[in-house]
């Protein structure tokens, strides 16, 4: 049955956009920063994660452990050696920051592309699925491991739900999001906080590479369309909304996954491209967006 | 005018130019080669700081408009056999009619907006082309039944002087009543409305001449490789060299563009010796320049001068 | 017509103007006219509508209804570039010249024409540009880039600039912002030029001290609306806008018992200054807090109070000292000074809008132990009971003296050993008010805290005070106790 798979296929991509996003749009809303190294990140948690595992023949779950934790590796030196710099440069006018973090972010994207090939080749790999087998569902034959995924991806959700709004150290993150200098006013360092938000961001980017490489598979050359991906979800959910992110995600997900399924699926991307390019004109600041 | 004549950097470039253009006897083909295409590069580089450095648009897509440059002349050459320098113009046409549909809705959009759709643009064009790949090659590209020469000196002259040509049109547009005008609306759109400047026909016009540059610099690529593919003028990575080229050369000065191009290329033939990791090693160390000197190359030199 | 006088005719009129922004109306109705050689100063503290107005006028800004007729064409709502150039010419407060043109092409950048073909400028331009320069006094640094320039030179170029196109009307932003004196008269005697040319002129103002020399009438705005129009002295006198600024009748209302004003204070400042990229905000203001005591820091809007507060608080680079018990505050960041005991709570409130009352607070009490906490949130809610009732509710959806009590509920919670307060009563309705002063006086009755008041409303601040610092154009002018205020410096101030 199509419709079933349709229905299964697209809630697991899109659960896996989402996880992407939502690092993504987290780290523009808390600290203003445009990531466009954002693919390469969740390619090292991948490709580390999958390595890890034929080196030291580590099961699924301790490879993908391994995997997160690069990808958390990798945002921070991001942060410490690609973004702060520019921040805290004196010689980049204030007006000009963005761009200069958007160029810096780019080019740090295509370091790790390069680098992760050189490393790794760019051959695709998928890394072991964490369950095998296959359920029927309603006579639809679906890997366990794609279940799997779709589930992990609302745990971590959930999770980052809990982290955020459920605990002292989350309320000073969407504080931030809204007004970083009543937060300064209130003894909170800003450093601290911007800290937290790239290690939140960082698992939450190693572990949706890593479930994307255990579902989809990925290679070092996927890095650059991840963040294309991960850039478009965001504004179409509007920058800085979580909740936007997600719904965005869903919208693109499901639009893709019809297109595949019953259109062709060389098509798969372009209708959820238009569709982004005509909100981007007629609601500039997205689904969920303030502004 | 009497302020391009006065421009120091513009008498430093004839020199230059002169050393390149006597290029074929002192240069193996191998090198002359990678100058060509790092004069094409050149061109992008310059029209994205107009864009960018003038006008103050951030162009994600650069390739949009080379990529429409590229395929509208070797289509037309393909499939009417045109003479070259129709191709070419026709190119340039297509470039410019396929960045006035994206920019007129996108003028109003600001910073990462726009940059988005025009990034969306690269996207979506690139698959169309892949789509139709009967009628355009695909992946695979097309080949165009004309080439500029097949001499690589007469080549590398060709790409040398379009380029010098383009730069110095380039930096009299950046240095006329339209380029202040446009470095006004750049900086501050409100202020410049105030001062009675219909912001958006300026931008429009910015974007009109950096599609014509892209467009026609993308078509003359096409007859100096014998193709055109996706790989060599859309790909977002061309794009992202573009606007790295430019950045790291010095942005707002146009001719900054044209020297990180030539810059960046040369650095990646020579690197090329470290094998994949070239491009690693070339990116980190654009990364440096532009965290340590942001003003790029050309700032560099500025301050210098300055210090001395 | 109605506007058939024997004088001259109306260039501008105005009528009926209205802007919503959201919810949020910032002008209410609106209108004013104005004859060619007619100085209007059109003043209102921070968040009057005057800026909005202005823009309105100028096209920056949409006006949702009312008309802006200039010689006969109702330009309401057309784009900026049409409306300048069918003849208004806007003065930016803040400059932004362009960095690498010199001061005579950014003259010459406003007398190009909106036209996409001349690549090459008219000669004769630079005859006029030259021209403009000398009327504005900038023909001695023609060829010197902007960046090299005193601030005063940098607002000459935006004068010069809105003159090129030989305006109707002139609209000037804060035309004396971050001047000397000399430099003042320098700039009334050219606004005076632009009378004598046949041009009008708005001038855009805090208050009406600083154009009164210049205008020929002023109309004065509070929350959107018109409340005082007439001569400046008219207005001056006029109650509501005596109000409206120093809160009423001057009165004061000293605490008898304190104040140790012996020991050691527990905040210097010393010869603190401030600048905007040119402009001086601050110049060598040098004042103290000692412990226990409730210090106000009175004067108009625009005259430093802000800038003083978040140099104290670390937002700003500054030279000169804070020493803060005992020991310079220098190197520290923002939240370590908040945390070691000043804390401020900002004019603009700052409050987390889409973040829930007690969230708010939470936010608040985040580095107090959980029972410190919970006692001070207990304390809070009993000085102001309306935030008990609010607690669930997104701090955006309060009234605005909700909200300023949130605000300042917000900054106790830290447990400050100084509390700055930065004009807690802008945009407050007068009962609002009383509520409000009710509140800090059993604050200060029951807690002994330490207070530093920011306010251009004397009134309200007076009863509040043991001690008076009057900030005038970025300087201290005046420091003493309350009850001599009103004889030395009540007819001075405003």
């Amino acid at each position: 049955m199509t419709a079933i798979q349709i229905l299964i296929d697209g809630f697991v991509i899109s659960a896996l956009y989402g996880l992407g996003a939502i690092g993504f749009t987290l780290i523009f809303g808390v600290t203003g920063v445009l990531n466009l190294a954002h693919g390469g990140i969740m390619v090292i948690a991948a490709l580390v994660g999958w390595d890890a595992a034929n080196r030291f023949s580590l099961d699924p779950y301790g490879a993908a452990a391994l995997g997160v934790l690069a990808g958390l590796i990798a945002a921070y030196v991001t942060y410490f050696v690609v973004i702060r710099p520019i921040q805290r440069s004196k010689r980049i006018p204030a007006d000009e920051t963005e761009i200069f973090i958007l160029t810096a972010t780019l080019l740090w994207g295509v370091m790790i592309q390069e680098g992760m090939a050189y490393l790794f080749s760019d051959n695709p790999v998928t890394m072991r699925p964490l369950l095998p087998g296959v359920v029927h569902i309603l006579g639809d034959r679906t890997p366990v491991n794609e279940l799997m995924i779709g589930v992990l991806c609302w745990v971590v959700i959930g999770l980052l739900w809990l982290v955020v709004y459920r605990t002292r150290f989350g309320k000073p993150l969407l504080a931030a999001s809204e007004n970083p200098r009543a937060l300064g006013l209130l003894g909170f360092e800003m450093s601290n906080i911007h800290l937290f938000s790239w290690t939140i961001y960082g698992i939450l980017t190693g572990v949706a590479g890593v479930l994307l490489a255990s579902f989809l598979g990925v290679s070092s050359a996927s890095a650059g369309g991840l963040t294309a991906s991960a850039f478009s979800i965001v504004v179409l959910g509007g920058l800085g909304s979580v909740w936007g992110s997600l719904i965005a995600a869903y919208v693109v997900g499901y639009m893709e996954t019809i297109t595949a399924y019953v259109i062709s699926p060389q098509l798969r991307p372009i209708p959820a491209l238009i569709v982004l390019v005509l909100v981007v004109y007629l609601r500039p600041q997205g689904i969920l967006g303030r502004r | 005018m009497k302020t391009i004549l006065r421009s120091r950097l513009l008498w430093l470039m004839l020199p230059a130019l002169v050393i390149a253009a006597v290029g074929p006897w002192w240069l193996s083909a191998y090198y002359l080669g990678v100058l060509t295409m790092a004069y094409y590069f050149g061109v992008f580089a310059m029209s994205w700081d107009l864009l960018f450095g003038y006008a103050g648009m951030v162009n994600f897509g650069p390739t949009f408009l080379i990529g429409l440059g590229a395929y509208g002349a070797a289509l037309l050459d393909t499939y009417a056999g045109a003479p070259i320098v129709v191709c070419l113009i026709f190119g340039g046409l297509m470039s410019i009619i396929g960045g006035i549909l994206l920019a007129l809705p996108a003028l109003k959009l600001r910073g990462a907006y726009f940059g988005l759709v025009t990034l969306v643009a690269v996207l979506l064009l690139r698959y169309f082309i892949v789509i139709f790949s009967g009628f355009t090659g695909g992946e695979i590209g097309m080949m165009v039944p004309d080439i500029l020469s097949i001499d690589t000196a007469t080549n590398y002259e060709y790409a040398l002087w379009f380029m010098a040509a383009s730069a110095l049109i380039l930096v009299i547009i950046s240095r006329s009543s339209l380029g202040l005008i446009l470095e006004a609306t750049g900086q501050d759109p409100i202020a410049a409305a105030a001062l009675g400047f219909n912001v958006a026909k300026h931008r429009l016009a910015a974007f009109c001449i950096s599609a014509l540059f892209s467009g026609l610099a993308g078509g003359m690529m096409v007859f100096y490789s014998g193709t055109a593919s996706v790989g060599t003028v859309i790909d977002i990575s061309i794009g992202v060299q573009i606007i790295i080229a430019a950045v790291v050369g010095g942005r707002r000065t146009i001719l900054g563009a044209m020297i990180g191009s030539i810059v960046i290329l040369l650095a990646d033939e020579l690197l090329r010796p470290l094998g994949q990791l070239n491009i690693f090693v070339v990116s980190g160390i654009c990364l440096a320049v532009i965290i340590v000197f942001p003003g790029g190359l050309l700032g560099l030199m500025h301050r210098q001068r300055e210090g001395a | 017509m109605e506007g058939s006088h024997v004088m001259a005719k109306n260039v501008l009129e105005v009528e009926h103007l209205q802007k919503r922004f959201g919810g949020l109306v910032a002008v209410k109705d609106i209108g004013f006219t104005l004859k060619a050689g007619e100085i209007l100063g059109l003043i209102g503290p921070n968040g009057s509508g005057k800026s909005t107005v202005m823009k309105m006028v100028m096209g920056i800004e949409k006006p949702n209804a009312g008309r802006v007729v200039l010689d006969g064409t109702d330009i309401a709502g057309w784009p900026t570039a049409k409306i300048a150039h069918q003849g208004i010419g806007l003065v930016f407060q803040h400059s932004r010249p362009l960095h690498r043109q010199t001061v005579l092409e950014n003259i010459k950048l406003a007398l190009l024409p909106d036209s996409l073909l001349r690549l090459v400028a008219d000669p004769s331009h630079d005859e006029r540009a030259r021209a403009i320069a000398d009327r504005v006094g900038l023909g001695g640094v023609l060829d010197r880039l902007p960046s090299t320039l005193p601030f005063a030179d940098l607002r000459r170029i935006e004068m010069a600039k809105a003159l090129a196109r030989e305006p109707k009307v002139v609209l000037v932003d804060e035309p004396f912002a971050g001047l000397t004196p000399r430099e003042v008269a320098d700039f009334s005697a050219l606004i005076h030029g632009f009378r004598e040319e046949g041009r009008a002129v708005l001038l855009v103002d805090h208050n009406v001290k600083s154009v009164a020399a210049l205008v020929d009438r002023a109309l004065a705005m509070y929350l959107g609306e018109e409340i005082a129009s007439g001569t400046a002295e008219e207005v001056t006198r006029n109650e509501t806008v005596r109000k409206v600024y120093m809160g009423g009748e001057i009165a004061a209302h000293p605490r008898p018992d304190l104040v140790q004003t012996s020991g050691s204070p527990l905040m210097q400042v010393k010869d603190l200054s401030v600048r905007y990229g040119k402009a001086q905000a601050l110049e060598g203001v040098t004042l103290d807090v000692r412990e226990g005591e409730f210090v106000s820091v009175v004067g108009l809007n625009g005259a430093g109070k802000s800038t003083l507060f978040n140099a104290i608080s670390g937002l700003l680079p500054k030279s000169g000292e804070v020493v803060w018990d005992g020991a310079p505050t220098t190197g520290r960041s923002v939240a370590q000074i908040a945390r070691g005991g000043i804390v401020q709570c900002p004019e603009t409130r700052e409050l987390f809008g889409y973040m829930s009352v007690r969230e708010n607070l939470d936010l608040g009490g985040a580095h107090l132990e959980e029972a410190e906490r919970t006692a001070q949130l207990e304390s809070l809610l009993e000085l102001f009971p309306r935030l008990r009732d609010r607690a669930k509710q997104a701090a955006n959806t309060l009234s605005g003296g909700e909200q300023q009590m949130l605000a300042i509920a917000r900054a106790l919670m830290m447990k400050p050993r100084l509390l700055i307060l930065d004009e807690p009563t802008l945009g407050l309705a007068p009962v609002i008010l009383d509520q409000l002063s009710q509140a800090l006086h059993r604050l200060r009755d029951t807690t002994g805290i330490t207070v530093l008041l920011g306010e251009q409303n004397v009134t309200f601040a007076l009863p509040h005070s043991d001690r008076i610092y009057v900030l005038q154009h970025g300087h201290i002018v005046w420091e003493g106790k309350p009850d001599a205020f009103g004889a030395e410096m009540g007819d001075q101030y405003l």
